[in-house]
């Protein structure tokens, strides 16, 4: 590690400066969870860190069923996997939280460092899509919010601009008709790195979908929604059929690469297999 | 079991508490005030002349104290590389400076200049001609060409007769058979019985397949380290994380060209070896040099990546595997071709490539092995290094074969166990063995003949075996005023040999199992030491422990009798004293007081030596079932059940038997399932955990180990070794149990998620 530099700013305003202040040259610093390990390998190497440790307001999880939820920036893996709410409501975000690492892991790592981070295998982007969250980012001067499907650019890439800092997600509530599933493709039970990621969320009306929404994770430069897959089940009762057709939809709307883990042939198999399993869980969660 | 108070019995480990307390000192925990940092600089070219090193930008950083390179080795041996690099990551020498940062900083400031060469990674294009020759040109014969070769020769010899037509018709054969020119082998070995050809002949059935089994990293939980000390006078001090300090103060002698004498090596506790903490060249020489320039003490520490790219793992293979049979399933003959990856250094347990006879009779049998060069670190051993491969291509094709003849795996497997007395292929007879009581141990455990299975869910079943071997070793044992026993030796503790040891001792003097004691010596203190490797550790050092014990206790008695003014013959040591047997009034001495009572006789204090070089060692067996389901549309395997049985002679320690039977499953299924050391022209592309994967407790249930007692005639109380049988049979047997879930067989390890899926959709085009 090199040697840097260490702020813990008592206000967004005052982080946002010190990003401004100092550029490319400093990295924000939450759980640390990917941070510390690439200034360890020095693939990351920042002269200046700014913790958000002390910024109060970014940490934790409040619901109503107004507003829906909202989930601070700061808080932790753990936290998100044990909320009762979560659990009960967004369940696919749940799941999502409690694919990444260990339990120390998820300890310290952060939802907001998840996704801020820009990683198109983030195991909680595909349940975000399609719990339809919005990111909420401030600057000390003002705040915006971005549909989380617009967030990200590309890989390692997303629209917070110099001075931005992602400060929570909003999501809004849920019907008790509603269900949602994310699962992982990996080959370790636990702590391994999604090979495919696939969240389905859906809502019911009279026995039919009213809603669906698909997340898919780790097959293309950003975590994206299977708009063509959503489209099939949407408005339709589900049956093995209807499931097989969307399946493959969502195949084709991926676009996997191949790398060492597996080929882009194997993870559009996956991403059928998975999409047609979620969305029979989300379906039978929505009814009970 | 009941006629002993100590062995047998699953008494804590001696070094339980400071373990568990993290007091255990590791090789990381070594540091002195003043020490220096070492970090090597490697090879960022997997194939590659060396042009140039420039180190005088890296000199400049402050805080370094010294930089090395091949030229600062001695004698010239082969530490750093110099003209060449055979592989990413490979030494180019090492840096000290004041902390790991700067010394980082100062290695990534060393510039190379290379001239690339082209890179083959792969056995079976390595061994072409038109493969980069990677350290000579030389070439070496197949097997067939072998045969054909060593025929002309015999002919040319033969005068009188006209050979003229055969020796034609030999040559044109080797004509053709320019495949079998092998480049870049690095070694052969090769073994056979009988005619093999014509037992395939007589065979009613002939299965044929070809093996890939992967290079895996022995992943030990510490990666090596090790902290020097040189002295103006030239002596050294070495602490080192090593499963043999004495192997390592003769590999330091070498390299450096100093006697044995001038070096001390510390043994620090270890944190895992598997056979792969036996390296000098990782940081023991590396720090003694650095130490040597700067009279500094130096610490050399790999990261895990550097572990990846520069360990010495355990060599992957491919095996091509013919078995003939009857079809009542009598094992007829069996014939195998291997190519090892050794990488760039010669080595590979080639010669071990013979385990594919199994346990098995049959009377034709051929081995032909080799070691073949890569771009790649180079290997060493990897518990019972060779067997889980060739295991796995022997027990695999076995599981085809049951398949093919309709008959049931264990029914095929038993009846062609040997037994003792009976002739191992190309091998000697076989003492007593308990081969079939292990298996049907393991196949009662789980009710074999009536087992059940729902959808996608298969068993598994396979058998493997290793010998462990032995010496030399010696144990000092003293007896103290306090009745306290203390055995000094040197030899490395791995998992828990030390605890068997003391249980020995407690056992022979009859005291209670806490009131023994034991210390390591570093090698200026401690009497020679083979390594704790091989299973050999409890067969050699709790004999040489016994012998010690049981030499104090002659003392004991003797003096005892002396006290108790009778013949040694009327006393006897029980539960801790010295009484007498004739009959007499109930006298007795304790160890204590007999202790005691030396200090002021001519004989001196109790002390008594065990010391022996070598015992014939004994053949030892494992057996595994497995029960998995797969899901055939991810491909993805659970494990449901595992029965490990395993002969063990005596369990002297039976929870730390267990102990090592789960450790062995647990590495074999990651083998089998996952762990890949995976390469490409960039040299090696998963140097870290990320995506080297290793199980966690989460992808394996809880283990029933079944221990099977068939005491080995040399060991002590009949132990054998237990280390290495454990991991034989388990890369066979999982695959064996997805082939059972999935009407697939996989023939190239890990068994990935992909690979599934992949069969399952050319099913019907028949097994790989």
């Amino acid at each position: 590690m090199r040697n840097f530099e260490f702020f813990e700013p008592k206000t967004i305003g005052e982080a946002s400066s010190l990003l401004v202040q100092y550029g490319g040259e400093a990295e924000l610093l939450g759980g640390g969870t990917d941070l510390i390990i690439g200034m360890k390998d020095r693939t990351v190497t920042p002269k200046y860190v700014i913790s958000l440790e002390k910024v109060p307001g970014m940490e934790g999880i409040t619901y109503d069923d107004t507003n829906g939820l909202w989930v601070g920036a700061m808080t932790k893996m753990r936290a998100l996997e044990r909320s009762s709410i979560v659990r009960e409501r967004y369940t696919a975000l749940a799941e999502g939280a409690e694919e990444v690492g260990s339990i120390q892991i998820r300890n310290l790592a952060t939802l907001g460092g998840n996704i801020a981070h820009g990683s198109p295998a983030a195991d909680t982007a595909a349940a975000l899509l399609v719990l339809d969250a919005q990111v909420n980012i401030a600057d000390g001067n003002g705040e915006r919010t971005v549909p989380i499907a617009d967030f990200y650019l590309g890989p390692g890439q997303t629209v917070l601009q110099a001075g931005e800092i992602l400060t929570g997600f909003s999501m809004p509530p849920r019907s008790a008709k509603s269900g949602s599933q994310y699962l992982k493709h990996k080959i370790r039970q636990v702590m391994d790195l999604a090979f495919v990621g696939v969240a389905t969320s859906v809502s019911l009306s009279n026995g039919t979908v009213a809603d669906t929404k698909i997340g898919l994770a780790a097959v293309a430069p950003k975590p994206i929604r299977a708009t063509n897959a959503e489209a099939i089940i949407t408005g339709n009762s589900v049956s093995d059929n209807l499931l097989q057709q969307a399946a493959g939809a969502a195949a084709a709307q991926s676009s996997p690469i191949s790398d060492l883990r597996c080929t882009a042939e194997h993870r559009r198999e996956i991403v059928a297999a998975l999409t047609k399993e979620t969305a029979m869980t989300a379906v039978a969660r929505a009814q009970v | 079991m009941s006629e002993h108070a100590v062995v047998g019995k699953g008494v804590p480990r001696v070094d339980a508490l400071e373990k568990v307390t993290g007091a255990a000192k590791y090789g990381a925990d070594i540091n002195f005030p003043g020490m220096l940092h070492a970090r090597i600089f490697r090879s960022t070219e997997v194939h590659a002349k060396i042009l140039s090193i420039d180190t005088s930008e890296a000199e400049k950083l402050p805080g370094v104290h010294a930089i090395i390179t091949q030229d600062d080795i001695p004698t010239g041996r082969a530490v750093f590389a110099k003209e060449k690099v055979l592989y990413y990551g490979e030494p180019l020498g090492a840096v000290a400076a004041t902390d790991p940062d700067i010394a980082e900083e100062a290695a990534e400031l060393v510039k190379v200049e290379y001239e690339p060469l082209p890179v083959v990674q792969d056995v079976m294009e390595s061994i072409k001609p038109d493969a980069p020759h990677l350290l000579n040109d030389r070439t070496k014969d197949g097997p067939r060409r072998r045969v054909i070769t060593r025929q002309l020769k015999k002919l040319s010899k033969e005068t009188g007769e006209d050979n003229s037509a055969e020796i034609e018709r030999l040559n044109a054969e080797l004509g053709g058979l320019d495949d079998e020119i092998y480049y870049n082998v690095a070694g052969e070995t090769h073994e056979s019985a009988g005619d093999v050809e014509q037992g395939f002949a007589e065979s009613d059935v002939v299965v044929e397949g070809t093996y890939t089994i992967p290079r895996v990293h022995q992943v030990y939980m510490e990666p090596h380290v090790s902290v020097a000390q040189a002295e103006p006078s030239g002596k050294l001090t070495v602490w080192a994380s090593t499963q043999g300090h004495f192997a390592i103060r003769s590999g330091i002698a070498g390299v450096l060209g100093i006697p044995l004498s001038d070096i001390n090596v510390v043994g620090v506790t270890m944190g895992g070896g598997f056979g792969g903490r036996f390296n000098i060249q990782a940081t023991h020489v590396p720090a003694v040099i650095l130490s040597q320039k700067t009279g500094r003490p130096v610490k050399a520490q790999l990261n895990r990546e550097e572990e990846f790219l520069d360990g010495r793992p355990g060599a992957g293979c491919v095996i091509k595997l013919k078995t003939g049979v009857m079809d009542d399933g009598t094992i007829v003959a069996r014939k195998a071709l291997a190519f090892w990856d050794c990488g760039s250094v010669a080595g590979g347990p080639i010669a071990n490539t013979i385990r594919i006879r199994g346990v098995y009779k049959f009377p034709h049998l051929q081995m032909d092995a080799y070691a073949v060069h890569t771009n790649k670190s180079g290997t060493t051993s990897y518990r019972a290094p060779g067997a889980p491969q060739a295991i796995f291509a022997a027990e695999s094709q076995l599981d085809e074969i049951a398949t093919i003849i309709g008959m049931d795996p264990v029914d095929l497997r038993m009846k062609n166990m040997r037994e003792e007395g009976d002739q191992v292929p190309a091998g000697a007879t076989e003492p007593i063995v308990g081969y079939k009581e292990t298996l049907k141990a393991a196949a009662d455990a789980v009710d074999w003949w009536n087992r059940e299975k729902g959808p996608n869910q298969g068993w598994g079943v396979a058998v493997g075996d290793w010998t462990n071997g032995c010496g030399p070793g010696a144990v000092y044992v003293s007896v103290h005023e306090d009745g306290s026993v203390r055995l000094f030796h040197g030899s490395m503790d791995i998992t828990g040999t030390d605890t068997a040891m003391a249980q020995i001792a407690a056992e022979v003097l009859t005291v209670p199992y806490e009131q023994v004691s034991i210390t390591r010596g570093d090698t200026n203190s401690a009497p020679y030491n083979t390594g704790s490797g091989g299973s050999v550790v409890t067969f050699t050092m709790g004999n040489t422990a016994k012998l010690a014990a049981e030499d104090a206790r002659g003392r004991l008695l003797e003096l005892a009798a002396q006290r108790l003014n009778t013949d040694i013959e009327h006393v006897e040591l029980r539960d801790g004293k010295v009484s007498l047997t004739n009959g007499d009034a109930p006298k007795s001495l304790s160890l204590g007081e007999l202790a005691a009572y030396s200090l002021s006789t001519t004989g001196g204090p109790i002390v008594g030596k065990g010391s022996l070089s070598g015992r014939l060692s004994a053949p030892a067996v494992a057996v595994q079932i497995a029960k998995v389901e797969v899901n055939p549309e991810t491909g993805n395997t659970k494990v449901l059940r595992t029965v490990a049985s395993q002969d063990v002679g005596f369990a002297i320690n039976p929870i730390a038997v267990e102990g090592q039977i789960e450790g062995g499953v647990v590495q074999g299924y990651a083998w089998s399932m996952m762990e890949e050391m995976q390469y490409d022209e960039k040299g090696n592309v998963n140097p870290g955990f990320v995506d080297y994967r290793v199980p966690t407790t989460a992808d394996i249930p809880r283990i029933e180990s079944v221990i099977v007692e068939v005491p080995a005639p040399n060991g002590p109380y009949g132990a054998k070794g237990v280390g290495e049988p454990s991991l034989t049979p388990t890369l066979a047997t999982f695959a064996n149990a997805v082939t059972d879930a999935t009407g697939v067989r996989i023939n190239d390890l890990p068994i990935k998620p992909e690979k599934i899926v992949n069969a399952l959709k050319s099913n019907g085009n028949g097994s790989r």
